[in-house]
């Protein structure tokens, strides 16, 4: 019987806090598998999707916007701005937040990546709103 | 003694404000308790943020970024003042704005700039006032900030932090202590003031033990990315404080109002009961009065 204990917390609360059998995280530059027994790491994380197995259910999938991961002696704590439920994932917000992303200004190089976030960012969500359907 | 009625009169009234006052101190319980659970629902990502740090520091011979080092002159400043949107709480808004005019006095020789930035209507009133402009003005925090406005304020901020349009960004707001204290303090925002790094004292054993972290991608790019998390993390809990202190000094302040009342209804009851029967004992005078000139 494998167990990890997963916690996402957010700077409001603490979002979640449950044990999982395998758990796979957006990082910065694509997907990252933890199951138990992993070693420590401290990584960032991108915007992507969360997501969760418990033993014997389906998988749970959440929407995790950039932050930091923390895993030590089968505790897995995500820090991350927001964490939503894809299915509460709107096309639309989406959508419009990728139109706002993309007239974003890109005149010099901090705006520029300011710009590139935010595309991404709503990338990630229309991503996931194509994946759930 | 004519005024017999204006005295009820006085009496109904201060009856009302006292079930006002009663009920604004009720309220202003429900939203403490509120307010108090979000500050510390808040508190589990700074202790986790704070160990990240931590962590990163056994592995990263210096932290450096540009929010956390100083400028060897300050020119412009800003100054966020945070204040509420209602008043009613006492000297809860006044005392913001008193350190805070004490400390711009202070740091006005020095600099070229101040840009205020003020929260809530009270200060931005207040300070109307006193003849100071405000720059920028928000009234949308009420008593539950929302991580969301506050980052933006905060990615604001750090951006011009970094371009070199500001040199350092003070915040006057009132922080908790505990519910039974709350000082209204003038902090410095940015350059931050160092993370929270333990001393080289409290590196124990257990924090040897996870230094060898994995870092993906490096220790350094992280670093990057959590200072400004921590100041950001930073800035909302002081909002998360004011919002706490200010349901408190209401609460004070409603509590004082409700007793007050309470008195001054007990006074205006003994002087109407004396001035009734002052009347009752006159009109009996003049009875006997008018009596013993009839049979005279």
């Amino acid at each position: 019987m494998s167990s990890l204990q997963c916690i996402v917390v957010s700077p409001e609360r603490t979002e979640m806090d449950v044990t999982a059998e395998s758990i796979v995280l957006p990082m910065y530059d694509g997907e990252f598998g933890i199951l138990q027994g992993h070693s420590p790491v401290i990584g960032r994380l991108g915007y992507g999707c969360l997501k969760i197995r418990k033993s014997g259910q389906n998988e749970e999938r959440y929407f995790v916007d950039a932050g930091f991961v923390q895993v030590a002696n089968n505790v897995v704590s995500l820090l991350t701005d927001r964490l939503v439920p894809v299915s509460q994932l709107s096309q639309e917000e989406a959508t419009r937040e990728l139109e706002v992303a993309n007239r974003m200004p890109s005149k010099n190089s901090e705006a520029r990546a300011a710009k590139e976030k935010a595309v991404s960012r709503a990338r990630a969500q229309l991503r996931l709103l194509g994946a759930g359907k | 003694m004519a005024n017999i009625r204006l005295l009820d009169k006085r009496r109904k009234s201060i009856r009302n404000i006292r079930k006002i006052t009663r009920t604004m101190e009720l309220i202003a319980t429900a939203r403490f308790k509120k307010a108090m659970d979000r500050a510390a629902a808040a508190t589990d990502y700074t202790q986790r943020i704070t160990q990240i740090v931590r962590d990163l520091a056994n592995s990263v011979s210096e932290i450096r970024h540009p929010l956390l080092q100083a400028r060897p002159e300050t020119r412009n400043v800003v100054m966020l003042v945070l204040t509420s949107n209602r008043g009613l709480c006492g000297g809860y808004n006044s005392s913001v704005l008193r350190v805070l005019l004490a400390k711009r006095a202070d740091l006005v020789p020095a600099t070229n700039k101040i840009e205020l930035h003020v929260c809530g209507k009270r200060g931005i009133n207040g300070l109307k006032f006193k003849n100071l402009s405000v720059d920028k003005s928000y009234t949308q925090f009420e008593d539950k900030p929302a991580f969301a406005d506050v980052a933006v304020i905060a990615n604001e901020l750090m951006e011009r932090f970094i371009a070199g349009e500001i040199d350092r960004v003070d915040i006057a707001y009132t922080r908790f202590l505990s519910s039974s204290k709350q000082e209204a303090v003038v902090e410095t925002l940015l350059p931050l003031a160092g993370l929270d790094t333990p001393t080289q004292t409290t590196v124990s054993a257990d924090d040897k033990k996870a230094a060898d972290y994995e870092f993906l991608p490096s220790a350094e790019s992280i670093l990057e990315e959590v200072v400004p998390a921590s100041f950001r993390v930073k800035l909302f809990k002081c909002f998360l404080d004011a919002a706490v202190s200010e349901q408190i000094a209401r609460m004070v302040a409603m509590k004082g109002a409700t007793e007050n009342a309470g008195e001054m209804i007990g006074q205006l009851s003994m002087t109407y009961n004396r001035a009734r029967q002052a009347r009752i004992t006159r009109e009996i005078m003049e009875i006997i009065g008018g009596v013993e000139a009839l049979e005279g």
